[in-house]
């Protein structure tokens, strides 16, 4: 039976990637991996026109939180699609696409350069993290 | 035992990736694993007989307008000195080009922790090969080229 996420599960198969689903009363949600790192794609019961894809990483203990807050906001003014978005008391950074659509059918042929972007923009941030951090011995 | 095939396709499904395998010389051990990340099929060859050896390939198509153009592999050749350590082989009467990184990390565990930034280097290589091979700035050279002569009476 098909619901709100059979076409990203049909972009997933495009993609040849494996996939799970954890649907509750409230959303579709499926889960996957690309390359080693897990991915989410998320609608809403209440709300068929919304979709999000994201990922979350946990942010390095040594991180400090205004640092990483000013690297979310140059991204977010930078990025096409992607909001990189904090969550302080978790110590997690979320990486969201968030799209209004007549359909996810929408999403399928776009679904590998949203995933690109993901991918980038996480990797940026964790880029300009390690940029941002003291070097040994200075100042 | 697992084979040095099965190890690397396992990991590869850890990763989230859907992987084909398929023998190419089953006397010899050797298997060919596909699989896809970025919409671009990789394969990665294993050799049971030489377990610390591993191949990492990946084949571009080359546009139907560029392909009649002659210099494409000396573009390759010219890309290769950029790239050293990944090989570009023309293939199906020159309409496409295959990248290949030999791998020699000495096990397939050691293969597996840096697989995806070979994975990334191939791609990486064969990318800037596509822009090199698409880039029309050589015919304006030509253009030019022409024109220089054309404007010193010589043609």
């Amino acid at each position: 039976m098909s619901d709100a996420l059979t076409p990203i599960e049909g972009a997933l198969e495009d993609e040849g990637l494996f996939f799970t689903r954890d649907d509750d009363d409230d959303a579709y949600r499926v889960a996957f991996k690309s390359e080693g790192d897990r991915y989410f794609v998320v609608a809403y019961r209440d709300d068929p026109n919304f979709i999000m894809i994201g990922s979350g990483w946990t942010l390095p203990a040594e991180v400090d939180t205004f640092d990483a807050l000013d690297i979310a906001n140059v991204l977010n003014v930078r990025k096409k699609f992607v909001k990189t978005a904090l969550w302080e008391e978790e110590r997690d950074v979320l990486f969201t696409v968030e799209l209004c659509v007549n359909s996810a059918e929408e999403v399928r042929p776009n679904f590998g350069r949203l995933l690109d972007v993901l991918r980038d923009t996480a990797a940026e941030f964790f880029e300009e993290l390690r940029d941002d951090e003291p070097q040994n011995g200075s100042e | 035992m697992t084979s040095i095939r099965d190890t690397v396709a396992r990991f590869i499904e850890s990763e989230g990736h859907r992987v084909d395998a398929s023998p190419l010389d089953e006397a010899e051990g050797v298997s060919e694993l596909l699989f896809r990340t970025r919409g671009q099929v990789f394969s990665v060859t294993t050799f049971e007989k030489n377990p610390g050896a591993f191949t990492i390939s990946t084949a571009y198509e080359i546009p139907d307008w560029a392909r009649e153009r002659g210099q494409n592999v000396e573009t390759l050749a010219r890309v290769n000195d950029e790239f050293p350590d990944i090989a570009f082989l023309m293939a199906h009467d020159d309409g496409l080009f295959i990248t290949t990184s030999d791998e020699t990390p000495g096990s397939p565990e050691a293969f597996t922790r840096t697989f995806w930034e070979r994975v990334a280097r191939v791609r990486t290589a064969g990318a800037r090969a596509v822009e090199e091979i698409v880039d029309r700035t050589e015919s304006k050279a030509a253009a030019e080229k022409f024109i220089n002569s054309f404007m010193r009476g010589e043609q």
